[in-house]
C-alpha cells in the first residue's frame, strides 16, 4: 500500500494551495459552497438560495478541474489502488452512497464548510468555528467508521 | 482567463488528493480507526503550512496579483450549527471515504458511485435549505401568533 505520494509532501502542497489560491484568484480555498450553487438550480425559489450566488461559482471551475485531473489520471492508469477499495466501490452499495451523499451535502452546509474550508482553511485562522466543526468532523467519521460501517457493508 | 486559471488550480489541488490517496475509502477507514498516520499527518502539516502562509501574508501584508489587499475572513462562529453540521457531516465522511473534493475525484474513476455521492450530496443542500426554510416559516408563524394575540 505504499504507492502513494508521502504525506510530508502532499500535506504542504495542499495547505500551499491556500496561500495561491488567495494571491491569484483571491479566494479562500473551499469546495462545499459550489454544492450550495449547485442547489440552487433544482430549486432556486429556497431563501437559501437567494444570495450571491456569482461569488461561489469559483468553486465549480475548481471542482470541473478536479474532475477533469480525475478522469485523465484514471485514462492514463495513474490512479493508486488501495486494498478494500474494490470491494466497497460496487454498484450493489450505490444507494448506500446516496445516503452517504445527503449526509455530507447537508452537513456540509449546516457547518457552513467541509474538509477543505473548516478543516485546512478555517483551522489554519484558528477560527473557533472552524475548530468545532473540525473536531465535529472526527467524531462523526470515528462514530460511522468504528460501529456504522461493519453493519452497513 | 480567470475560469481557465481556477481550472488549472483544481487539476493540481485533485493531482495531489488522487497522488496522496486522501480520496480512497480504506485509506479514510484507515485515518478513522487510527490505523496510519498518513492521513493525520497529511491534514496537520497541511494546516501547518497553511497557517504559516496566512500568517506570512498578514506580517508582510502581501497582495494579490490584482494588488489588492488580502482579505482574510473566518467563517463565523454558529456553534450548533458548526457541531451538528460537523457531526453530520463527519458520518458522511466516515460511512463513504469521501468528503467534497474526493466526490468528484470518485466521478471520474468509479462514475456511478460518483454519481450517487453527487446526487445525495446536492440532494443533501436542497434538504437543508428546506429545512431552513420550514424552520423561518415556524419562527415567522409563532411571531404572528403572538401580534395576533397581542
Amino acid at each position: 500500500m505504499n504507492n502513494y505520494l508521502a504525506w510530508y509532501i502532499a500535506g504542504p502542497l495542499i495547505g500551499l494551495m491556500v496561500p495561491i489560491l488567495l494571491i491569484i484568484r483571491s479566494k479562500q480555498l473551499g469546495i462545499s459552497s459550489g454544492l450550495r450553487w449547485l442547489g440552487s438550480l433544482l430549486t432556486p425559489g429556497l431563501s437559501y438560495f437567494d444570495y450571491n450566488r456569482k461569488k461561489d461559482f469559483w468553486q465549480i471551475e475548481f471542482t470541473i478541474g478536479i474532475l477533469l485531473v480525475s478522469v485523465l489520471f484514471g485514462s492514463l492508469g495513474l490512479i493508486p489502488e488501495f486494498k478494500g477499495d474494490k470491494e466497497i466501490l460496487i454498484a450493489e452499495n450505490a444507494p448506500v452512497f446516496l445516503v452517504g451523499g445527503i449526509l455530507i451535502g447537508f452537513g456540509s452546509r449546516m457547518a457552513n464548510g467541509c474538509t477543505a474550508g473548516h478543516c485546512i482553511m478555517g483551522t489554519s485562522q484558528f477560527s473557533t468555528a472552524s475548530i468545532i466543526a473540525t473536531i465535529f468532523f472526527f467524531i462523526g467519521g470515528w462514530i460511522a467508521s468504528n460501529f456504522l460501517t461493519s453493519i452497513i457493508f | 482567463m480567470k475560469t481557465l486559471i481556477t481550472i488549472a488550480m483544481g487539476m493540481i489541488f485533485g493531482s495531489i488528493i488522487i497522488a496522496s490517496g486522501a480520496f480512497s475509502w480504506s485509506v479514510i477507514n484507515d485515518m478513522f480507526h487510527f490505523r496510519s498516520f498518513h492521513m493525520f499527518g497529511l491534514l496537520f502539516s497541511a494546516i501547518a503550512t497553511a497557517a504559516i502562509s496566512l500568517i506570512v501574508i498578514k506580517k508582510w501584508k502581501i497582495r494579490d496579483i490584482t494588488k489588492q489587499k488580502i482579505e482574510i475572513k473566518p467563517k463565523p462562529l454558529e456553534l450548533k450549527n458548526n457541531a451538528i453540521g460537523g457531526l453530520i457531516f463527519g458520518i458522511g465522511w466516515g460511512i463513504t471515504g469521501a468528503c467534497t473534493a474526493p466526490i468528484f475525484i470518485i466521478l471520474g474513476i468509479k462514475w456511478y458511485i460518483g454519481l450517487s455521492l453527487l446526487s445525495g450530496a446536492i440532494i443533501g443542500v436542497v434538504l437543508y435549505a428546506l429545512l431552513r426554510q420550514g424552520f423561518k416559516l415556524k419562527l415567522k408563524l409563532k411571531h404572528e401568533s403572538r401580534i395576533s394575540k397581542a
